[in-house]
């Protein structure tokens, strides 16, 4: 297939799967919390809506950065996509655009002037100096396999099987960090509703439909990098269940669990990190 | 070729999904409150579910357009308005596993 055209064909699966996974997993809260929930389908009419509300600026935002930052975020996870499920290249890249990510998530909180943003701004660099260390699970599993390209660690685990078992604390923290990118998660500190939407506060319209776009691309490519790097390269249905049962298993967490206090998220995080690093390289060297 | 047809998938599930949404929200005024069963979304279900889970038993059709059409349908009771078409898709789907265990366990 032509390479545009497979970029777009999963561009498009990345944003519809991560959409309806948003929307399933809304449902499964509601359900826990015996409520009959939005139809499945409501995160996607969600983002679509802001395609046809009006676009307003607030007097505040710091153009045109705080236009450019949201479209760049929409960029940056079109760009995981790329290097993920359709060329399959390096989980470095992957963390360079996670990374990205955060210091995007700051400057869209700080771009916009609102006291809800800058908070969310702040949490963000918080989160960021939990969050970075969680992905160093890359280097566990260059421990292991001795490579970073998806590719190559696709085939090693055909021949030495899944490297959940292999790594199960590197794995369980990669799932803590995607526990944290999830809408309602005990972590999801930058977008507490006691600072309203966080970041997103102050953007309207299409900004918003960026914002949206980007997160669902972002849900979906966080799962196809934790299945394909911790259980290997499966088959489209192979992924399809993956990301539910995964989605299943964080609407169950977020459904139950209270927002932490920002000081308490990052502990716990940098707890997990700790344990995860220095148990998986115990781990690697027994 | 694969992910296209996945695509088609996800797409003929997502409009499914506005289809029946729409539709209920046209036929319900209420919210969900009666637990009565409508039987329209019942067969609706039932051949969504069939044709999804057994494509292969239509051999008349490719299999891409009946799982296709089975989506749309599977959908347009899944995506009810909140509540409704929940007894709907679990009648359907139901019958449609038995009918799938005979056909790849038993037969």
């Amino acid at each position: 297939m032509n390479l545009m055209a497979n970029i777009l064909l999963n561009v498009i699966i990345a944003f519809l799967v991560g959409s309806l996974l948003f929307g399933y997993q809304r449902k499964i809260m509601a359900r826990i919390q015996t409520r009959p929930g939005p139809p499945i389908i409501q995160h996607l009419l969600h983002t679509l809506k802001f395609y046809i509300k009006e676009s307003t600026f607030p007097k505040t935002a710091a153009m045109p950065f705080y236009v450019a930052i949201a479209s760049m975020l929409c960029a940056i996870w079109v760009s995981a996509v790329i290097v993920g499920p359709v060329i399959e290249g390096s989980l470095l890249l992957i963390f360079a655009i996670y990374a990205l990510h955060k210091i995007v998530e700051h400057n869209a909180g700080s771009s916009s002037g609102s006291p809800y943003g800058k908070l969310s701004c702040v949490r963000a660099v918080f989160s960021a100096a939990a969050e970075v260390p969680l992905f160093a699970v890359l280097v566990i599993i260059y421990l292991k396999t001795g490579t970073m390209v998806i590719g190559e660690i696709i085939n090693y685990q055909t021949i030495n099987g899944p490297l959940i078992y292999a790594i199960p604390l590197a794995a369980a923290m990669f799932f803590v960090l995607i526990l944290s990118k999830a809408p309602y998660s005990p972590f999801a500190i930058t977008k507490g509703k006691d600072i309203i939407s966080g970041y997103e506060t102050e953007h309207f319209g299409v900004l918003r439909g960026y914002l949206m776009i980007s997160e669902s691309i972002a849900w979906y490519m966080l799962l196809w990098v934790f299945l394909t790097v911790f259980i290997g390269g499966l088959s489209p249905i192979g992924y399809l269940i993956g990301m539910v049962a995964i989605s299943t298993v964080v609407a169950f967490i977020n459904a139950t669990t209270p927002i932490l206090n920002p000081n308490h998220s990052i502990m716990m995080q940098v707890t997990f990190a700790f344990i995860g690093i220095v148990g998986s390289i115990i781990l690697i060297l027994i | 070729m694969d992910q296209t047809i996945y695509l088609i998938y996800i797409v003929s599930f997502v409009l499914g999904s506005i289809v029946g949404l729409l539709f209920s929200y046209k036929k319900y005024k209420l919210p969900f409150v009666s637990e009565k069963f409508d039987l329209v979304a019942i067969i609706l279900s039932i051949i969504g579910w069939f044709l999804f889970l057994n494509s292969p038993l239509i051999s008349f059709i490719p299999s891409y357009i009946s799982i296709t059409i089975g989506l749309f349908l599977v959908a347009l009771v899944v995506g009810m308005r909140p509540g409704y078409g929940r007894y709907e898709t679990l009648t359907g789907f139901i019958i449609s596993l038995i009918i799938w265990i005979i056909r790849t366990v038993l037969l």
